[in-house]
Protein backbone atom coordinates (compact mmCIF):
# COMPACT_ATOMS: atom_id res chain seq x y z
CA UNK A 1 0.00 0.00 0.00
CA UNK A 2 1.73 3.45 -1.04
CA UNK A 3 1.80 6.43 1.27
CA UNK A 4 2.37 9.75 -0.01
CA UNK A 5 5.02 11.95 -0.62
CA UNK A 6 6.30 14.07 2.57
CA UNK A 7 9.42 16.15 3.16
CA UNK A 8 11.84 15.21 5.45
CA UNK A 9 13.46 17.77 8.13
CA UNK A 10 16.61 17.21 5.91
CA UNK A 11 14.79 18.57 2.92
CA UNK A 12 14.25 15.41 0.52
CA UNK A 13 11.03 13.59 -0.25
CA UNK A 14 10.21 10.58 0.47
CA UNK A 15 7.40 8.39 0.25
CA UNK A 16 6.58 4.44 1.01
CA UNK A 17 5.59 1.79 -1.95
CA UNK A 18 5.08 -2.15 -1.90
CA UNK A 19 7.16 -3.80 -4.36
CA UNK A 20 4.51 -4.03 -6.50
CA UNK A 21 3.92 -0.75 -7.10
CA UNK A 22 7.63 0.18 -7.79
CA UNK A 23 7.91 -2.82 -10.71
CA UNK A 24 4.57 -1.55 -12.56
CA UNK A 25 6.13 1.97 -12.07
CA UNK A 26 9.37 0.86 -13.43
CA UNK A 27 7.74 -1.11 -16.37
CA UNK A 28 5.47 1.94 -17.00
CA UNK A 29 8.79 4.12 -17.61
CA UNK A 30 10.15 1.05 -19.04
CA UNK A 31 7.78 1.43 -22.16
CA UNK A 32 7.34 4.57 -22.13
CA UNK A 33 11.41 5.08 -22.86
CA UNK A 34 10.99 2.07 -25.63
CA UNK A 35 8.26 3.68 -27.13
CA UNK A 36 9.87 6.89 -27.98
CA UNK A 37 12.79 5.13 -29.00
CA UNK A 38 11.38 3.11 -31.41
CA UNK A 39 9.25 5.70 -32.52
CA UNK A 40 12.02 8.20 -33.05
CA UNK A 41 14.48 5.77 -34.33
CA UNK A 42 16.51 6.62 -31.59
CA UNK A 43 19.12 4.13 -31.22
CA UNK A 44 18.62 3.18 -34.85
CA UNK A 45 22.45 3.44 -35.65
CA UNK A 46 23.56 5.06 -33.09
CA UNK A 47 26.70 3.35 -32.70
CA UNK A 48 27.35 3.57 -36.61
CA UNK A 49 26.84 7.13 -36.25
CA UNK A 50 28.96 7.87 -33.58
CA UNK A 51 31.57 6.15 -35.67
CA UNK A 52 30.91 8.34 -38.49
CA UNK A 53 30.80 11.64 -36.49
CA UNK A 54 34.11 10.60 -35.06
CA UNK A 55 35.61 9.56 -39.08
CA UNK A 56 38.37 11.37 -40.29
CA UNK A 57 36.43 11.45 -43.64
CA UNK A 58 34.84 15.02 -43.11
CA UNK A 59 31.70 14.11 -45.63
CA UNK A 60 31.20 11.16 -43.20
CA UNK A 61 31.52 13.87 -40.36
CA UNK A 62 28.50 16.02 -42.50
CA UNK A 63 26.48 13.20 -42.95
CA UNK A 64 26.79 11.80 -39.43
CA UNK A 65 25.59 15.54 -38.80
CA UNK A 66 22.76 15.42 -41.06
CA UNK A 67 21.36 12.45 -39.84
CA UNK A 68 22.02 12.82 -36.69
CA UNK A 69 19.86 16.22 -36.97
CA UNK A 70 16.83 13.87 -39.03
CA UNK A 71 13.51 14.40 -36.58
CA UNK A 72 10.60 12.49 -37.56
CA UNK A 73 7.14 13.15 -36.69
CA UNK A 74 6.11 10.58 -34.26
CA UNK A 75 3.69 7.63 -36.16
CA UNK A 76 2.52 6.83 -32.79
CA UNK A 77 -0.19 8.99 -31.07
CA UNK A 78 0.98 8.86 -27.77
CA UNK A 79 4.56 9.86 -28.60
CA UNK A 80 2.95 12.88 -30.96
CA UNK A 81 1.58 14.26 -27.36
CA UNK A 82 4.97 13.76 -25.72
CA UNK A 83 6.29 15.57 -28.58
CA UNK A 84 3.67 18.10 -30.31
CA UNK A 85 4.12 20.23 -32.88
CA UNK A 86 5.63 23.44 -31.80
CA UNK A 87 3.69 25.50 -34.43
CA UNK A 88 1.00 25.75 -36.64
CA UNK A 89 2.67 26.44 -39.19
CA UNK A 90 4.22 23.08 -40.60
CA UNK A 91 7.32 24.58 -41.78
CA UNK A 92 8.44 26.51 -38.54
CA UNK A 93 7.28 23.09 -36.71
CA UNK A 94 9.31 21.02 -39.14
CA UNK A 95 12.32 22.98 -38.05
CA UNK A 96 11.75 22.88 -34.73
CA UNK A 97 11.78 19.49 -34.44
CA UNK A 98 14.81 19.31 -36.55
CA UNK A 99 16.43 21.48 -34.21
CA UNK A 100 15.15 20.26 -30.62
CA UNK A 101 13.35 16.99 -30.57
CA UNK A 102 16.77 14.87 -30.30
CA UNK A 103 17.54 16.85 -26.95
CA UNK A 104 14.00 16.69 -25.64
CA UNK A 105 13.68 12.96 -26.42
CA UNK A 106 16.67 12.26 -24.77
CA UNK A 107 16.05 14.38 -21.35
CA UNK A 108 12.63 12.66 -21.27
CA UNK A 109 14.64 9.32 -21.81
CA UNK A 110 16.97 10.05 -19.20
CA UNK A 111 14.20 10.81 -16.56
CA UNK A 112 12.60 7.88 -17.08
CA UNK A 113 15.89 5.74 -16.91
CA UNK A 114 16.40 8.05 -13.71
CA UNK A 115 13.29 6.83 -12.01
CA UNK A 116 13.72 3.33 -12.86
CA UNK A 117 17.20 3.41 -10.94
CA UNK A 118 16.24 4.84 -8.27
CA UNK A 119 12.97 2.59 -8.02
CA UNK A 120 15.60 -0.40 -8.20
CA UNK A 121 17.72 0.77 -5.56
CA UNK A 122 15.32 0.47 -3.28
CA UNK A 123 14.84 -3.01 -3.50
CA UNK A 124 11.89 -5.28 -4.28
CA UNK A 125 10.02 -4.68 -0.94
CA UNK A 126 7.77 -2.69 0.29
CA UNK A 127 9.95 0.45 0.76
CA UNK A 128 10.69 3.99 1.24
CA UNK A 129 11.99 5.72 -2.01
CA UNK A 130 13.24 9.09 -0.70
CA UNK A 131 14.28 11.73 -3.49
CA UNK A 132 16.22 15.28 -3.39
CA UNK A 133 14.99 18.14 -5.14
CA UNK A 134 16.46 17.02 -8.85
CA UNK A 135 15.46 13.77 -8.73
CA UNK A 136 12.12 15.17 -7.39
CA UNK A 137 11.68 16.75 -10.85
CA UNK A 138 12.38 14.33 -13.19
CA UNK A 139 9.65 12.29 -11.21
CA UNK A 140 7.45 15.02 -11.77
CA UNK A 141 7.94 14.94 -15.33
CA UNK A 142 8.76 11.01 -15.52
CA UNK A 143 5.24 10.21 -13.91
CA UNK A 144 3.90 13.20 -16.42
CA UNK A 145 4.98 11.50 -19.46
CA UNK A 146 4.52 8.22 -18.54
CA UNK A 147 0.66 9.52 -17.63
CA UNK A 148 0.35 11.01 -21.18
CA UNK A 149 0.97 7.41 -22.97
CA UNK A 150 -2.08 5.71 -20.58
CA UNK A 151 -4.29 8.85 -21.24
CA UNK A 152 -3.94 8.22 -24.90
CA UNK A 153 -4.21 4.87 -24.71
CA UNK A 154 -7.01 5.02 -22.43
CA UNK A 155 -8.41 7.11 -25.25
CA UNK A 156 -9.00 10.72 -23.03
CA UNK A 157 -9.35 13.85 -25.43
CA UNK A 158 -10.83 16.25 -23.20
CA UNK A 159 -11.36 17.49 -19.31
CA UNK A 160 -13.74 14.82 -17.85
CA UNK A 161 -13.19 12.06 -19.83
CA UNK A 162 -10.96 9.87 -17.44
CA UNK A 163 -14.05 10.61 -15.21
CA UNK A 164 -16.21 8.73 -18.02
CA UNK A 165 -13.68 6.02 -18.33
CA UNK A 166 -13.93 5.41 -14.71
CA UNK A 167 -17.82 5.43 -14.25
CA UNK A 168 -18.14 2.73 -16.93
CA UNK A 169 -15.73 0.62 -15.47
CA UNK A 170 -17.56 0.67 -13.00
CA UNK A 171 -20.87 -0.23 -14.50
CA UNK A 172 -19.06 -2.97 -16.53
CA UNK A 173 -17.87 -4.48 -13.27
CA UNK A 174 -21.72 -4.34 -11.95
CA UNK A 175 -22.88 -5.89 -14.99
CA UNK A 176 -20.24 -8.55 -14.76
CA UNK A 177 -20.87 -9.33 -11.56
CA UNK A 178 -24.82 -9.61 -12.19
CA UNK A 179 -23.61 -11.96 -15.42
CA UNK A 180 -20.64 -13.27 -14.16
CA UNK A 181 -19.33 -13.01 -17.98
CA UNK A 182 -15.75 -14.13 -17.86
CA UNK A 183 -14.89 -11.11 -20.34
CA UNK A 184 -11.04 -10.66 -20.64
CA UNK A 185 -11.21 -7.70 -23.38
CA UNK A 186 -11.70 -5.18 -19.98
CA UNK A 187 -9.04 -6.67 -17.59
CA UNK A 188 -6.13 -4.35 -20.04
CA UNK A 189 -7.91 -1.69 -19.42
CA UNK A 190 -8.99 -1.99 -16.12
CA UNK A 191 -4.92 -2.43 -15.58
CA UNK A 192 -4.46 1.14 -17.70
CA UNK A 193 -6.87 2.88 -15.11
CA UNK A 194 -5.55 1.47 -11.73
CA UNK A 195 -2.08 2.64 -12.66
CA UNK A 196 -3.27 5.62 -14.39
CA UNK A 197 -5.04 6.92 -10.97
CA UNK A 198 -1.88 5.52 -8.80
CA UNK A 199 0.80 7.89 -10.55
CA UNK A 200 -2.06 10.70 -10.80
CA UNK A 201 -2.16 10.08 -7.05
CA UNK A 202 1.61 9.91 -6.49
CA UNK A 203 1.99 12.93 -8.49
CA UNK A 204 -0.40 14.87 -7.08
CA UNK A 205 1.46 14.16 -3.89
CA UNK A 206 4.84 14.48 -4.48
CA UNK A 207 3.18 18.34 -5.93
CA UNK A 208 1.69 18.67 -2.47
CA UNK A 209 4.95 17.75 -0.77
CA UNK A 210 7.51 20.05 -2.50
CA UNK A 211 5.02 23.25 -2.19
CA UNK B 1 -6.99 19.46 -17.04
CA UNK B 2 -8.61 16.97 -14.76
CA UNK B 3 -11.21 18.75 -12.90
CA UNK B 4 -12.10 16.47 -10.22
CA UNK B 5 -8.86 18.17 -7.46
CA UNK B 6 -9.24 19.32 -4.20
CA UNK B 7 -9.07 22.80 -5.04
CA UNK B 8 -8.49 23.46 -1.38
CA UNK B 9 -5.39 22.63 -2.19
CA UNK B 10 -4.32 25.26 -4.88
CA UNK B 11 -5.38 28.23 -1.65
CA UNK B 12 -3.20 26.26 1.03
CA UNK B 13 -0.62 28.91 2.14
CA UNK B 14 2.63 27.72 2.79
CA UNK B 15 6.18 28.53 4.15
CA UNK B 16 7.16 29.38 0.63
CA UNK B 17 4.55 31.79 -0.57
CA UNK B 18 6.96 34.42 1.08
CA UNK B 19 9.33 33.29 -1.29
CA UNK B 20 11.28 35.89 -2.91
CA UNK B 21 10.92 35.00 -6.32
CA UNK B 22 7.69 37.19 -7.06
CA UNK B 23 7.64 38.39 -10.16
CA UNK B 24 3.40 39.51 -10.96
CA UNK B 25 4.19 40.59 -14.31
CA UNK B 26 5.02 38.51 -17.25
CA UNK B 27 7.30 39.83 -19.87
CA UNK B 28 5.65 42.17 -22.24
CA UNK B 29 8.34 42.66 -25.20
CA UNK B 30 8.91 41.20 -28.56
CA UNK B 31 6.99 40.06 -31.47
CA UNK B 32 6.19 36.20 -30.24
CA UNK B 33 4.33 34.26 -27.76
CA UNK B 34 4.47 31.32 -26.35
CA UNK B 35 1.00 29.29 -26.14
CA UNK B 36 -0.07 26.63 -23.66
CA UNK B 37 -2.79 24.97 -24.52
CA UNK B 38 -4.92 22.75 -22.33
CA UNK B 39 -5.12 18.85 -22.53
CA UNK B 40 -7.05 16.21 -20.40
CA UNK B 41 -3.73 14.90 -18.68
CA UNK B 42 -1.98 17.26 -17.11
CA UNK B 43 -2.70 18.18 -13.50
CA UNK B 44 -3.69 21.75 -12.54
CA UNK B 45 -1.54 21.61 -9.48
CA UNK B 46 1.40 20.71 -11.85
CA UNK B 47 0.76 23.01 -14.37
CA UNK B 48 0.85 25.74 -11.48
CA UNK B 49 4.24 24.06 -10.11
CA UNK B 50 5.78 23.97 -13.75
CA UNK B 51 4.59 28.09 -14.48
CA UNK B 52 6.15 29.01 -11.05
CA UNK B 53 9.46 27.05 -11.41
CA UNK B 54 9.99 27.61 -14.77
CA UNK B 55 9.04 31.49 -15.25
CA UNK B 56 9.59 32.45 -11.46
CA UNK B 57 5.87 33.63 -11.34
CA UNK B 58 4.68 34.23 -8.31
CA UNK B 59 1.52 32.00 -7.33
CA UNK B 60 -1.12 34.25 -8.06
CA UNK B 61 0.22 34.74 -11.64
CA UNK B 62 0.63 31.43 -12.52
CA UNK B 63 -2.53 30.09 -11.08
CA UNK B 64 -4.05 32.67 -13.28
CA UNK B 65 -2.52 31.39 -16.06
CA UNK B 66 -3.90 27.63 -15.14
CA UNK B 67 -6.91 29.03 -14.89
CA UNK B 68 -6.99 30.73 -18.37
CA UNK B 69 -5.78 27.54 -19.52
CA UNK B 70 -7.87 25.42 -18.18
CA UNK B 71 -11.43 27.51 -19.14
CA UNK B 72 -9.87 29.33 -22.45
CA UNK B 73 -8.28 26.57 -23.61
CA UNK B 74 -4.94 28.25 -23.99
CA UNK B 75 -3.15 30.76 -22.90
CA UNK B 76 0.16 33.33 -23.76
CA UNK B 77 2.39 32.46 -21.18
CA UNK B 78 5.54 34.35 -22.35
CA UNK B 79 6.36 36.58 -24.97
CA UNK B 80 9.83 37.78 -26.49
CA UNK B 81 12.21 37.17 -29.04
CA UNK B 82 11.53 33.90 -31.28
CA UNK B 83 14.90 32.92 -29.92
CA UNK B 84 13.20 32.97 -26.46
CA UNK B 85 9.88 31.77 -27.16
CA UNK B 86 11.53 28.54 -28.81
CA UNK B 87 13.28 27.82 -25.43
CA UNK B 88 9.80 28.25 -23.38
CA UNK B 89 8.02 26.15 -25.87
CA UNK B 90 11.13 23.43 -25.39
CA UNK B 91 10.83 23.97 -21.57
CA UNK B 92 6.94 23.62 -21.80
CA UNK B 93 7.32 20.05 -23.47
CA UNK B 94 9.98 18.78 -21.70
CA UNK B 95 7.79 19.57 -18.80
CA UNK B 96 4.78 17.72 -21.25
CA UNK B 97 2.68 20.29 -21.62
CA UNK B 98 1.25 21.00 -24.58
CA UNK B 99 2.83 24.29 -26.53
CA UNK B 100 3.19 25.88 -29.43
CA UNK B 101 5.00 29.53 -30.74
CA UNK B 102 3.03 31.79 -32.37
CA UNK B 103 3.69 35.71 -33.62
CA UNK B 104 2.17 37.98 -31.23
CA UNK B 105 -1.25 39.47 -32.53
CA UNK B 106 -2.26 36.05 -34.32
CA UNK B 107 -4.51 35.22 -31.61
Amino acid sequence: MAHAFRRRPDGSLACRLDGEEKSIIAQVAQETADLIRGDLGIDAGGDALRRAAESEDPLRRLEAEFAGREARTPSDSAVRRLFPAASEDPDLAAEYRRLGQRDLAEGKIADLRRIMSILDATGGEHGEVVLDEDEALSMLRALNDVRIVLADRLGLQRDGDFDTVRMLQQIGEQVEGAESSGDDEHVGSDIVIAVYELLSWLQESLLRALD
Amino acid sequence: MPVDLPRAEMRTRTRSDTAPEERTTLETEGPWCTVVWNDPVNLMSYVVFVFRRYFGYSRVVAEQLMMQVHEDGRAIVSRGSREKAETDVQAMHSFGLQSTIERAGED
